[in-house]
C-alpha cells in the first residue's frame, strides 16, 4: 500500500500550462489578467494547437502579453486588433488568432473595428477584458466605468450629463447576425474561474469549427485602478458590475450549441 | 502626327464610349495614346467630357486645353469648345440639340443633325457613333476599319448592339467632308441653314 | 513585344499587384481611386487570393498589417483623406518591421478638399507621415505603365527592406487610360521566416515596435536608421530629360511631370535650353543628382500640383545660390503645359 501511495504522490496534479512562459508577469497585485491569460494557455494545451494559435495583443495593461504566451505574438494598434486578426486568418484560415483587447481598445477607440468584425463573422476568437477603468494610463473612465463610479477623469463620479453611459459589449453586438458566440464571464471565485475557462474552451472551439466570430467578455478586477484591496475588489466586482454587466450567454447559434453539446466538451 | 481630339456632352449620351472607342482604335493602330475623362461625384445626366491624344511620339501632358477637334453634344459644351478650338481645327456640333450657329471662321465646324439621324437608325442612343464617323471621315486619325475592330473587342457579347453601332458609325463616315461645306460662320452665311445636314 | 492594353492607371496598379503576388487587398472606397478597389473585388477572389471592404481606412491598413505579419504580399489603395487615417498603420509597420504597399492617388485638399487630382500629399508620404521616426520609400508614377511597373517594384522593395512603400498617384494618373506593356508575374517570392506563422518546429515570433525600456528602443531605433539610410543610398530613381545643354531645369514628378515635358518641348522650339529632371523616387529623393545639375544649370523651375512642397527639398538639393522658383495649381486644376512654358519664358527674360 505504501507503495501505490508513493506512486500517487508523484502524479502531477498540478503545474504550469505549457503555453505559459516561465517569467514574471508585469501585472499589478490582485489584477485578473494573470488568471485569464492562465487559462487561454491551459485551454490552448487542452486543444493542442499551441503551433498555430497567435496571440494579437492590444494596446493598454495587456500590450505586452504575447512575452507570456509561447505562441507566436502580433502587437496592434490601439483598438484594431480585431482587424490586424482578421488579416491574418483570411490570408491563413488554418492559423488560431485571438484579439485580447481591454475596455478603452474594445469598447471605446476600436468600437468601429470590433462592431464590424463581429457583422463580417470574422472567423476569429476575441477576449475583452472589462474592468471598468483605464489601467495603464492610470485609472481614467473607460467606456464601461459605472455611474457615479469615481476615476482620474471622472473626479465626482461619472455624470451621465456629462460623461454618458456605460457600454454593454455583448448585449450590443448580439443583435448582430455575424456573430456565433458571445458569453460574458467573471473570474471572481474559483467557480466563476471554471466557468470562464469553459466559455474560453467554447470561443476557441467555435473558431477551430469555423463558424464564426466567438467574444467572451471577461468581467475582472483592478485593484488600484479601483483604489481597494485585491481580496476586497472581488467583492467590488461583484456588488457593483454584475448588476450592470449580468454575467452569461448572449448569443448561441445552433451550431455553436450543437458544439458544447459534443461530448466530452468540459 | 500628334492630334488632340476632346469630345463632351451630357451623361447618357456615350461620351466616353466614343472616346473610348476612338482611343482602342489609336491603339490597334500601335499609337501612342491618352485618354483622360473628366470626373466627379458620380451623378445621372452631369456633364461629361473626356479628350483623347493620338500620338507618334511618346506623349507630355495629358490634358488637353486647346484641342484640334472636337465633338460638342449638346449646347453647354459647344459654348465651351467653340473659343478653345485651335485654328484650323475642327468642331462637330449636335445640331439636333444645339440650335445656333458659330462665330469663328478660322475652324471648320459642322452641324450635324446626330440625334435625328440616330432616331432615323432606330435609336437616338448611337449619335455618339454618328458623331465619331464624321470625325474621323474629316480627321483621319484612325481608320474606320480600326473603329470596328475596336467595337469588336468591346463588344464581343453584344452582337445586336455591335451590328447597330457599326451602321451608325457608317453613318456618320457618310456625312463626309465633300459633302459639307468646310467652313461655316454664321455671320458670313446669308442661309446657314442651307450648309448644315 | 509585350502585348499593349489600354488601361487606367488605377488598373493598372491593380494588375501590377496581382503580377506581383498580392495576396490581399484591403480598401475603403474613395474617389479618385474607387475602380482599382472595384477592379480588385472582381481579380482576386477567382485566383483564390483575398479582397476585403472594410469599414474604414484604418480597418483596412490594420488588416494588411495583420496579412504582412502572416507572411503575405497585401496592400491598401486609397486618397488623401483614407492616407491620413492610415498613418497610424503605416507608422506601426515601419516600427514593427513589416512590407506592405500602400497606393495613394492623391486628391485636392486639405480636409475633404475635392475629388480632383493634385500633389498634396508631398511631405505626408515622404517625411514620415505618422508619428514617430521613419520614412517609407515613395515611388511617383507617371504613366500607366509605371503604375503597374513601380506598384510592381514596391511589393519588391517593401519586402527587400521590410518596410512600408507608398506609390503615391494622383487622379489624373488614376483615371486616364494609356497603353501599358503587360508583364509577366514574379514567379518567386521571398521567404519571410519572421512571420507568424505558428510556432511548430521553431521559437516562437513575435512582431511587435514596443520596447518599453528606452535602452532597449533605442538600439531597434537605429538599426531602422541604418535601413533607411540603405535606401537612400540604394533606391534614388529618375529620369532626365534634355539636360545635357540646358541652362534651366524643371523640376517635377507624376501628372505635373508630363505637362512640363510638353512644355520643355514647346521651349526648345522657341530655342531655350530647358530641361526635365523628373524624381521616380521621392523618397528616396534625387538630392545629389540635383546637386550635381546644379552644377552646370542656372535657374530651376518646380512644377507641382500643391502649394510649394516638392519645391522645399529642390531649394535644400541646389542651395541657396541658384533661382529656384515654383508653377503650380492647386484645388484640382490641371497645370497645363501652356502655364509651365510661360513661366519658363518669364524666368528665361
Amino acid at each position: 500500500m505504501a507503495q501505490t501511495k508513493a506512486a500517487k504522490s508523484d502524479t502531477i496534479l498540478f503545474a504550469a500550462p505549457q503555453s505559459l512562459e516561465d517569467v514574471p508577469l508585469h501585472y499589478c497585485p490582485g489584477c485578473g489578467h494573470g488568471i485569464v491569460h492562465r487559462l487561454i494557455a491551459e485551454v490552448v494545451d487542452k486543444l493542442g494547437i499551441a503551433d498555430r494559435t497567435v496571440c494579437v495583443a492590444s494596446v493598454g495593461c495587456s500590450a505586452i502579453n504575447y512575452l507570456y504566451f509561447k505562441f507566436d505574438g502580433l502587437e496592434s494598434s490601439h483598438g484594431r486588433a480585431p482587424a490586424s486578426a482578421s488579416g491574418i486568418k483570411r490570408c491563413r484560415p488554418d492559423l488560431i488568432p485571438f484579439t485580447y483587447q481591454g475596455d478603452g481598445d474594445l469598447a471605446a477607440i476600436g468600437t468601429a473595428e470590433i462592431v464590424h468584425a463581429c457583422a463580417r463573422g470574422e472567423n476569429i476568437t476575441v477576449f475583452f477584458i472589462n474592468n471598468a477603468i483605464y489601467g495603464m494610463t492610470g485609472g481614467q473612465m473607460a467606456p464601461t466605468t459605472l455611474v457615479g463610479m469615481h476615476s482620474t477623469s471622472t473626479p465626482g463620479g461619472r455624470n451621465p450629463a456629462l460623461a454618458g453611459y456605460p457600454i454593454k459589449v455583448c448585449e450590443m453586438l448580439s443583435t448582430l447576425e455575424g456573430p456565433a458566440y458571445i458569453a460574458r464571464v467573471s473570474i471572481y471565485n474559483p467557480a466563476q474561474v471554471r466557468r470562464a475557462k469553459q466559455a474560453i474552451e467554447l470561443a476557441f472551439r467555435t473558431q477551430l469549427a469555423g463558424l464564426g466570430l466567438a467574444l467572451v467578455e471577461v468581467l475582472s478586477p483592478c485593484p488600484v485602478g479601483w483604489g481597494v484591496e485585491p481580496v476586497q475588489a472581488m467583492d467590488w466586482l461583484v456588488e457593483h458590475m454584475l448588476p450592470q454587466y449580468p454575467l452569461g450567454e448572449y448569443k448561441v447559434t445552433e451550431a455553436v450549441q450543437a458544439l458544447k453539446e459534443v461530448k466530452g466538451h468540459a | 502626327m500628334h492630334e488632340e481630339i476632346a469630345i463632351a456632352g451630357t451623361g447618357g449620351q456615350g461620351v466616353l464610349f466614343a472616346g473610348r472607342l476612338l482611343a482602342e482604335a489609336a491603339l490597334l493602330e500601335d499609337r501612342e495614346v491618352v485618354w483622360m475623362p473628366s470626373y466627379g461625384a458620380e451623378k445621372r445626366g452631369g456633364s461629361v467630357y473626356c479628350n483623347i491624344i493620338i500620338s507618334d511620339e511618346r506623349i507630355g501632358a495629358m490634358v488637353v486645353v486647346r484641342p484640334h477637334a472636337a465633338i460638342a453634344m449638346n449646347l453647354a459644351w459647344t459654348e465651351r469648345f467653340e473659343p478653345a478650338i485651335k485654328p484650323g481645327g475642327l468642331l462637330i456640333v449636335n445640331k439636333s440639340l444645339v440650335p445656333r450657329q458659330l462665330k469663328r471662321d478660322d475652324i471648320q465646324v459642322i452641324y450635324l443633325p446626330a440625334n435625328d439621324l440616330a432616331a432615323e437608325l432606330g435609336d437616338d442612343s448611337a449619335a455618339n457613333l454618328i458623331a465619331l464617323g464624321t470625325l474621323i471621315s474629316c480627321r483621319p486619325v484612325v481608320s474606320p476599319s480600326s473603329i470596328y475592330a475596336a467595337m469588336d473587342n468591346m463588344l464581343a457579347k453584344n452582337r445586336k448592339r455591335l451590328e447597330f453601332n457599326k451602321r451608325a458609325l457608317n453613318k456618320g463616315l457618310e456625312m463626309a467632308p465633300a459633302k459639307i461645306s468646310p467652313t461655316t460662320s454664321s455671320s458670313a452665311r446669308p442661309h446657314p441653314r442651307a450648309t448644315s445636314l | 513585344m509585350a502585348k499593349r492594353v489600354l488601361m487606367s492607371g488605377n488598373i493598372a496598379a491593380a494588375e501590377g499587384a496581382i503580377l506581383a503576388g498580392c495576396h490581399a487587398f484591403f480598401g475603403y472606397p474613395i474617389t479618385p481611386q474607387n475602380d482599382l478597389l472595384e477592379h480588385m473585388s472582381r481579380r482576386l477572389p477567382p485566383l483564390g487570393r483575398i479582397f476585403v471592404q472594410t469599414e474604414s481606412e484604418l480597418s483596412a491598413i490594420n488588416m494588411v498589417l495583420g496579412a504582412s505579419a502572416a507572411g503575405f504580399r497585401a496592400m491598401t489603395s486609397t486618397s488623401g483623406p483614407g492616407f491620413s487615417l492610415q498613418q497610424e498603420g503605416i507608422s506601426y509597420m515601419a516600427g514593427m518591421e513589416l512590407p506592405a504597399v500602400i497606393v495613394d492617388v492623391m486628391r485636392a485638399g486639405p480636409g475633404l478638399g475635392s475629388i480632383g487630382g493634385a500633389q498634396g500629399d508631398y511631405f505626408q508620404a515622404t517625411k514620415g507621415g505618422g508619428h514617430g521616426d521613419y520614412r517609407v520609400l515613395t515611388l511617383a508614377p507617371a504613366s500607366a505603365q509605371e503604375m503597374m511597373d513601380l506598384t510592381m517594384l514596391a511589393f519588391e522593395l517593401a519586402d527587400k527592406y521590410r518596410n512600408p512603400v507608398v506609390v503615391l498617384a494622383d487622379g489624373f494618373l488614376g483615371q486616364a487610360m494609356e497603353p501599358v506593356a503587360m508583364r509577366e508575374p514574379v514567379a518567386e517570392l521571398p521567404g519571410k521566416p519572421w512571420a507568424i506563422t505558428g510556432a511548430r518546429g521553431r521559437p516562437k515570433n513575435v512582431l511587435n515596435s514596443l520596447e518599453l525600456e528606452p535602452a532597449d528602443l533605442e538600439p531597434r531605433m537605429q538599426a531602422l536608421v541604418q535601413k533607411f539610410e540603405m535606401m537612400r543610398q540604394n533606391e534614388v530613381r529618375y529620369e532626365s530629360l534634355d539636360l545635357d545643354d540646358a541652362s534651366m531645369a524643371i523640376v517635377a514628378y507624376g501628372s505635373a511631370s508630363r505637362s512640363a515635358m510638353t512644355a520643355v518641348h514647346m521651349a526648345r522650339q522657341e530655342g531655350l535650353r530647358v530641361g526635365l529632371l523628373r524624381p521616380i523616387s521621392l523618397f528616396p529623393f534625387p538630392y545629389q543628382a540635383l546637386s550635381d545639375l546644379a552644377q552646370r544649370v542656372d535657374d530651376f523651375l518646380v512644377a507641382e500640383l500643391s502649394f510649394g512642397q516638392l519645391v522645399e527639398d529642390v531649394r535644400w538639393a541646389v542651395g541657396p545660390n541658384h533661382r529656384v522658383e515654383l508653377v503650380n495649381r492647386l484645388a484640382g486644376v490641371r497645370l497645363s503645359a501652356e502655364e509651365i512654358l510661360e513661366a519658363i519664358r518669364k524666368m528665361a527674360r
